[in-house]
């Protein structure tokens, strides 16, 4: 580029500076959005990925669905890790039970993972923060973030139930930091790490449940990544445990290999994020590109004359290509420090959700690669058009474009209209009538903010819709007292508590853990370590109850009353589990360590955080088990439905019980039950106000962009308006209304993308989080407040345009050109 | 000596949709180098065409145009870039100037382009026009603030810039006052004088009391072609 081109470029970057500038900062909004989510993701990526494979997480857990003691699990260990494919073997278990703190009972149950003293901690390993394993005796370990949720201190003494229900006492020693867990306050439970010499040292001995296997890979030296070959490993290890030792399986967990439990949620999130903002980035570069091309058309007489000079279109071309290429750099430098910023804010909250401590927050330098590739590639790549054909322009058509056009008819058109005109509402005519005069222009914008629009309401609507599963949820609990027996009782002691004060109902369920599967097969799940996410269990329903409500059916019907031999899966059990299965098929259920054969008579729709996905009759469960109807479960109906009657009721049942010989594990008022669901669902609404925010901002400029050229395209006119009297009043009124009818198009045209946008992201959204499709919900306060925002940005973003347009003097006007 | 323009049975047809329009009919016209010619008819005549036609501006759809010793018909568009830098100073009935640049930063930036004089003496050459064509003084001002005339005689002075052979201006004097317009074709005949080719089109009454030569033209066709003291008749 010449020296004087230089010159040039410079002086028209600081004559539009205000045009560059806005330019930059649309794209540098979206930019700020991609690259913080970008980098977010892959460092949250690489933090979770290293701390979770440096629990050397299990690659198979084969859970044994009865105990077995010391000795014979220490044989099967060494037995199995000589099996083919098998790297190492080691027996575990765990139990969850209320929790004392100094003597004071604690609301939260406490998870205590149980290892032998001896335990080599070669897979599944937690780290301790000063001490190593195994504790002291009287001593254990506690998970580092249940301490606030337990509040409890190093020191402190736990008094926890063993599951022989002998209760000890146990210091704590030291902190936990285990990676490989879903954090506490998430799960609302406590963790604990517990030394079997303590259960040994108790009257009944220590007794094991899960056989953890590492699997090998193809080089035979590390774990194997592919779940499938694990799979195929333990399913062989389960079959030979069956057939050698005699012991029933319960179920085999395979969580998918390496993955972080919810490393899923973190790349739907942030998967969603960076689409999102992958978009405003796309619509945003649109913008900027549209707004260069006025400048280049506004630019044309002088392309023209420097082509009558003797300038190449090759030359034209590449200052232009320069002025672009500065929006961006300009773009991309406003960007990099926001989204580092963003970047390292998000990874810290993400790593904190997923309970883990990062090792560095700092994003892989591919990634600054990307985001400065995309902010300084993608504005030139979308100005390609607008450019080459600014360079190409001819100096024929420059003149033409100079001398001709039918501006003085539209002109004298106006004039002609405008004399006849008694009453000003004819200018809101010519206000629509200009706003479309441009198709193209005209269209983006429209474009721009609707899809802000349809974002921002969609989010909303999804956060009704959340909002609705968690009311629909409330509505369902429909009874006041949840209790929870040690042991299933003889069913008739529900309708003996009817007896006590305050008591309306009383409903007893058996709810049973168990294992699915296809006729002859072991039951193979994707349960992780925590036993939390994809437990089954089978809930026996009492005839004619009244707190439990049907799920949604997806194939066949629902039980009939006092039908034996039959089951309801819902939908999340049969993809864990047996996901071929269909209505009419047969399954299996491992129930006290015996295997049971069901008809399949349902299956049903519930999301996460439902019952356990596996529904028979009372009648049904006893005839299967071979034992009259037992309960564990108590749903109770108070009299009264404030928290002080449930809470009363709540320990005169727990009274009553324990007098009559029955262990009770929990009575609590639904009321806590409650507030654990509420807490899971913030993310997913972050997520779309987060997308729509720069949207919105990139749609405020292309609005106000739009509106700037179109006034600039009309000078004459306006002069023309003044010079037959128009009142800079009038005119001011006539761009406003220009702007606002632009931004209440783009609402209408926002309905049906926003409609279809809840429907689409409430299927992929609520499958990804709920199992299930949320509700189609509409926020239509979320219309009401983008409407109004829309419309008071249209008239802020007019305002300079209309300011500009009601000043020009009819000289000005008509010199412009 | 060749003839600086020789235009040979030119066609000039536009298309449109109301159907072809032929604005050049089958025209020829020679220019001998030293030559100052005026076109002149009535609006629609065919004036700017043909002036586009020499600066290489437009293309004729049949028969060859020579100018400064090239064919433009065979130069690509770029190459016309090229070469009417080197070659033809142009003045347009608006001036022209590049708003955000000095008035003798665009008297520099078509040598920037042509690259025919030396990056030394760019500047001085570019004053030296100023004052040769009168607003010497008014050379670090932006175009804006200069008057009509004023801003006009800078863009001859930007059109002689690379010292072309021919200078081609399409109503220089359209959009000035009388005595302004008097003043700017009084500086035509002076760089006719010091040896310059230049045709101009223009509207003004008294100019063949200036100009060597008037080329009259009716409808795409010349009709009269009448020499002052030169005659090169076809
Ligand atoms: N781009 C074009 N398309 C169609 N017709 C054109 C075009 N340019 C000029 N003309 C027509 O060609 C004729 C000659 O135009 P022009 O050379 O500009 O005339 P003059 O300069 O003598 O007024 C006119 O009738 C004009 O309408
Ligand atoms: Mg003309």
């Amino acid at each position: 580029m010449t020296n004087l081109l230089s010159v040039k470029l410079l002086r028209d970057l600081r004559a539009s500076w205000s045009r560059f500038l806005m330019m930059a900062i649309a794209i540098a909004v979206s930019l700020t959005a991609f690259g913080g989510v970008l980098f977010a993701w892959a460092a949250s990526g690489r933090e979770t990925r290293g701390a979770y494979a440096s629990t050397e997480p299990a690659s198979a857990t084969i859970l044994l669905d009865q105990s077995v003691d010391s000795e014979r699990m220490a044989t099967i260990a060494a037995e199995v890790s000589r099996r083919p494919g098998v790297i190492e073997a080691t027996g575990r278990t765990q139990f969850t039970g209320e929790v004392e703190v100094n003597g004071q009972p604690r609301e939260i149950p406490l998870q205590v993972f149980v290892a032998r003293p001896s335990d080599p901690m070669r897979m599944a390993k937690f780290f301790m923060e000063k001490r190593s394993w195994p504790p002291s005796a009287g001593e254990l370990f506690i998970g580092r973030d249940s301490l606030p949720l337990l509040g409890v201190t190093i020191g402190d003494t736990l008094t926890v139930e063993t599951p022989s229900g002998e209760v000890v006492e146990l210091r704590v020693a030291d902190t936990v930091y285990d990676p490989s867990l879903s954090p506490s306050p998430q799960e609302q439970t406590g963790r604990a790490y517990l030394s079997s010499a303590v259960l040994d040292a108790s009257e009944e001995p220590a007794a094991w449940d899960q056989l953890k296997i590492q699997v090998a890979g193809p080089d035979r030296a590390a774990p194997s990544r592919d779940r499938d070959a694990i799979v195929v490993v333990a399913s062989d290890v389960g079959e030979w445990l069956e057939r050698v030792h005699g012991l029933a399986i319960r179920e085999i967990q395979v969580p998918t290999p390496y993955a972080h439990p919810h490393q899923w949620q973190a790349d739907a999130l942030l998967g969603s994020l960076l689409a999102g903002g992958a978009a405003a980035l796309l619509l945003s570069t649109m913008l900027v590109a549209n707004m260069l091309n006025n400048l280049f058309t506004q630019q044309i007489p002088q392309i023209g004359i420097m082509k009558a000079i003797g300038a190449r279109s090759a030359r034209i071309g590449r200052l232009y290509l320069v002025m672009t290429l500065l929006v961006a750099v300009g773009a991309t430098l406003l960007a990099l420090g926001p989204a580092i910023l963003l970047g390292r804010v998000a990874v810290g909250n993400f790593l904190g959700f997923l309970g883990i401590e990062p090792t560095s927050l700092a994003p892989p330098s591919w990634t600054y690669l990307v985001v400065v590739a995309v902010g300084l590639g993608l504005p030139p790549l979308m100005a390609l058009i607008p450019l080459v054909k600014a360079g190409r322009t001819t100096v024929r058509a420059a003149i033409d474009h100079h001398g001709l056009g039918s501006k003085p008819s539209a002109a004298a058109g106006l004039l002609a209209r405008l004399s006849r005109t008694r009453r000003l509402d004819r200018g809101l005519l010519m206000a629509l009538r200009n706003t479309i005069r441009r198709p193209s222009r005209f269209l983006l914008s429209v474009g721009l903010l609707a899809t802000a629009g349809s974002v921002f309401v969609a989010g909303m609507s999804l956060s009704t819709g959340v909002e609705a599963i968690t009311e629909e949820q409330k509505q369902q609990r429909n009874w006041d007292v949840d209790v929870q027996l040690a042991r299933p009782a003889a069913a008739p002691i529900a309708t003996v508590l009817e007896a006590v004060p305050n008591v309306s109902r009383v409903e007893g369920f058996n709810v049973a853990e168990t294992g699915v599967a296809g006729p002859g097969e072991i039951p193979v799940t994707r349960t992780y370590p925590d036993q939390g996410h994809g437990r089954i269990s089978v809930t026996a329903i009492p005839v004619d109850t009244t707190t439990f409500t049907p799920p949604k059916l997806l194939e066949g019907r629902w039980l009939n009353a006092g039908e034996t031999g039959a089951v309801v899966l819902n939908q999340i059990t049969r993809k864990n589990t047996v996901p071929d299965i269909h209505a009419g098929d047969t399954v299996q259920l491992i129930l006290g360590g015996a295997t049971t054969t069901w008809h399949v008579v349902g299956l049903a729709e519930e999301r996460e955080g439902g019952g356990g996905g596996v529904y028979t009759t009372a009648e049904g469960f006893a005839d299967a088990t071979g034992q009259p109807q037992r309960v564990n479960q108590l749903r109770i109906t108070t009299t009264g439905h404030d928290e002080q009657t449930r809470q009363a009721v709540a320990e005169a049942i727990e009274e009553n019980l324990t007098e009559a010989g029955i262990e009770v594990r929990s009575a609590a008022s639904i009321s806590r039950s409650e507030a654990i669901s509420a807490g899971h669902l913030g993310p997913v609404i972050l997520i779309l106000l987060g997308i729509a925010l720069p949207l919105g901002v990139v749609g405020a400029i292309g609005l106000a962009s739009t509106m700037a050229a179109n006034i600039l395209d009309r000078t004459r006119e306006f002069g023309v308006m003044h010079a037959i009297g128009a009142r800079p009043k009038a005119v001011r009124r006539i761009v406003v209304a220009e702007g606002v009818f632009l931004a209440i198009t783009s609402c209408l045209v926002a309905v049906i993308p926003a409609l279809t946008l809840t429907a689409v992201l409430g299927a992929g959204l609520g499958n990804l989080f709920f199992s299930a499709p949320l509700p189609f919900r509409v926020s239509l306060i979320s219309v009401a407040i983008w409407l109004a925002l829309v419309i008071l940005g249209a008239v802020l973003a007019t305002d300079a345009a209309a300011t500009r347009a009601s000043r020009l003097t009819v000289r000005e006007a008509l010199a412009y050109l | 000596m060749e003839n600086a323009i020789q235009v040979s049975d030119v066609v000039k047809a536009y298309r449109s949709s109301a159907g072809e329009f032929i604005a050049l009919d089958h025209l020829s016209l020679g220019i001998a180098p030293g030559e100052f010619v005026a076109v002149v008819g009535r609006s629609g005549s065919g004036k700017t065409t043909l002036l586009n036609l020499l600066a290489g501006i437009d293309r004729s759809t049949s028969g060859t145009v020579r100018v400064a010793a090239a064919d433009l018909g065979s130069l690509s568009e770029s190459g016309l870039a090229a070469w009417r830098g080197r070659n033809v100073g142009l003045v347009f009935q608006f001036f022209q100037l590049l708003p955000t640049l000095t008035v003798i930063e665009n008297v520099m930036l078509p040598m920037d382009f042509a690259k025919k004089i030396p990056v030394g003496d760019r500047r001085d050459r570019a004053q030296d026009l100023l004052e040769r064509v009168g607003v010497g003084d008014q050379a670090d001002k932006i175009p804006a603030t200069l008057s009509g005339g004023q801003q006009q005689r800078a863009a001859i002075a930007r059109a002689l810039a690379n010292d072309p052979p021919i200078l081609l201006a399409d109503e220089p004097t359209g959009n000035l006052d009388s005595t302004t317009a008097a003043a700017v074709l009084e500086l035509f005949a002076d760089l006719n004088g010091d040896g310059q080719t230049i045709v101009v089109v223009t509207h003004e009454r008294d100019i063949r009391s200036i100009v060597g030569r008037e080329v009259t033209l009716v409808d795409g066709r010349i009709v009269t072609d009448e020499s002052a003291s030169v005659g090169v008749a076809e």
